[in-house]
């Protein structure tokens, strides 16, 4: 078979230039996801149900619906609507970090339940507060254990990146699907760009390794 | 414990098999056996892309449109059974590369020189030109008014391929989408200032929208026509029996009729003609 390597080479300079506006719409998402994802997780953990619903809610529709709709709605619903135009940009971050809170918010409460009731009350009875006991008690240590599961939703991340294409965001999906459209050839572009997010997940995962054997 | 393992991994074996054995059972939805193969006879399987109304679309579970009563007419002539499977774009492209399940694809392809390193064209059958489309009031008057203009359109289309080549590939005013649907919709929306697009899909979108006062730019000076053909495999020995029965039903009328039935109006078939020499 036939692998023409001049095609990769004519479109690496776009190629790159997806790859970096790859990185960029991740790296936003999985840092306002995990911040979204935290007020959702703590939200869930509510003991009132009327403060627990809405964010029952929220996980319930961001998990359950695909995130190829979602993206749709946000680009040609949301945003329209706050900022007067679309902006493929601005709704490929929006979309994947609403989407992400979804699924760290889990995460978030899955550590944070994980550590023994004893943590807590040992802490209280040298008197600390509630926000103290979180603070400084229980969310160190259950970090470390929702580590490998942020590493896990990261990596998702980064790879379902590639459905904000389907709006134009000029990432490395959309290159890859030019470079397809251009030459009418499905190796040479999808290939080139799974090594690349290969390359991009691997790396994280990397990180996150070191980072729990640091902790 | 270790029954209650086993009975897992029975269900899921079961599992397993029966969605792999409905999986091949059901190998034949979306295709519409046409033709009639007879006993022994190797029926030849095109593929298509049907969500590009009105050269191929989905109506309910049908794949119909201007090529598919096209290949009709030509299966005919060339007396060969044969089937449409809608297979979508990228799988077309690379199962027709291959050649062993597809052996064809017919889905409003261009010919461009870039393609022809790949894959083998029949002679061509339809003539199209691309039209820009804006919203009525737009200071847009013809191609050269997009410089500096955001314009959507549909990626790896012909119309893709114009719009970079007078603006820059790397533009970044230039939006692809996966469908002309969703470029439309970015125009409507107001992400885009213009769609550029065959004239076909522009005809037909004015038309079912009515209330959304878009209207269509012809600009053939910028814009210069462009053929579709069937896709072919490289050395594909189908070239030799479709060829002459592409030009039979281009001459005996057959193809004025289809087109009229799908556009309303005679197509120009000297233009088609000259184009196959």
């Amino acid at each position: 078979m036939d692998f023409r390597f001049d095609i990769i080479i004519d479109y690496m300079p776009l190629i790159l230039r997806g790859t970096m506006l790859t990185i960029g719409i991740s790296i936003l998402s999985i840092i306002l996801g995990s911040i979204l994802g935290l007020g959702i997780g703590f939200g869930k953990m509510s003991s009132r149900w009327y403060i627990r619903w809405p964010f029952q809610s929220y996980i319930n529709f961001f998990r359950g619906t695909p995130l190829f709709v979602q993206i749709f709605i946000v680009h040609f619903g949301v945003i329209p609507a706050i900022i007067g135009r679309t902006d493929p940009f601005i709704a490929a971050i929006t979309a994947l970090s609403l989407n992400s809170a979804a699924y760290t918010a889990e995460i978030y409460r899955a550590g944070i339940q994980s550590i023994d009731k004893g943590q807590r009350e040992a802490a209280q009875s040298l008197g600390m507060t509630n926000v103290q006991a979180m603070r400084y008690v229980i969310l160190p240590q259950a970090i470390k254990r929702m580590i490998p599961a942020f590493g896990n939703e990261f990596i998702v991340l980064i790879k379902d990146s590639s459905l904000v294409a389907v709006i134009a965001a000029q990432e490395l999906m959309y290159w890859s699907q030019a470079m397809s459209g251009q030459y009418y050839r499905i190796w040479e572009p999808y290939l080139t760009a799974a090594l690349v997010y290969f390359i991009l997940t691997y790396s994280l995962s990397k990180l996150l390794n070191y980072i729990e054997r640091r902790m | 414990m270790n029954m209650k393992k086993w009975g897992l991994f029975l269900i899921s074996a079961i599992l397993t098999v029966s969605i792999v054995g409905c999986g091949s059972n059901s190998n034949g939805s979306g295709e519409g056996a046409q033709g009639g193969a007879s006993e022994g006879e190797q029926v030849i399987k095109f593929a298509t892309d049907a969500n590009y109304a009105p050269m191929e679309y989905m109506d309910k579970d049908k794949i119909v449109g201007f090529d598919i009563d096209f290949l009709a007419a030509v299966m005919e002539e060339a007396g060969l059974p044969y089937e449409v499977a809608n297979t979508g774009w990228d799988t077309m492209l690379a199962s027709v590369r291959q050649g062993t399940e597809y052996q064809a694809g017919i889905s409003s392809v261009s010919i461009t020189e870039d393609r022809k390193a790949s894959y083998d064209y029949t002679i061509p059958y339809f003539e199209s030109t691309n039209m820009i489309m804006v919203k009525e009031g737009s200071d847009i008057q013809s191609a050269l008014d997009l410089e500096g203009k955001k314009v959507a359109v549909q990626g790896g289309t012909t119309a893709d391929i114009i719009v970079s080549e007078l603006f820059g590939q790397n533009n970044p005013n230039i939006s692809r989408f996966d469908s002309n649907t969703v470029a439309l919709m970015e125009l409507d929306k107001g992400g885009a200032d213009a769609v550029v697009a065959d004239n076909a899909i522009v005809g037909e979108y004015i038309k079912n929208n009515p209330t959304k006062h878009f209207i269509g730019i012809t600009d053939v000076e910028n814009f210069g026509s462009e053929f579709y053909a069937i896709l072919l495999p490289k050395g594909s020995e189908l070239k030799a029996k479709l060829d002459p029965a592409i030009k039979t039903v281009i001459e005996n009328g057959k193809y004025a009729e289809i087109y009229e039935k799908w556009f309303g109006e005679t197509p120009d078939i000297t233009v088609l003609q000259e184009a196959a020499e």
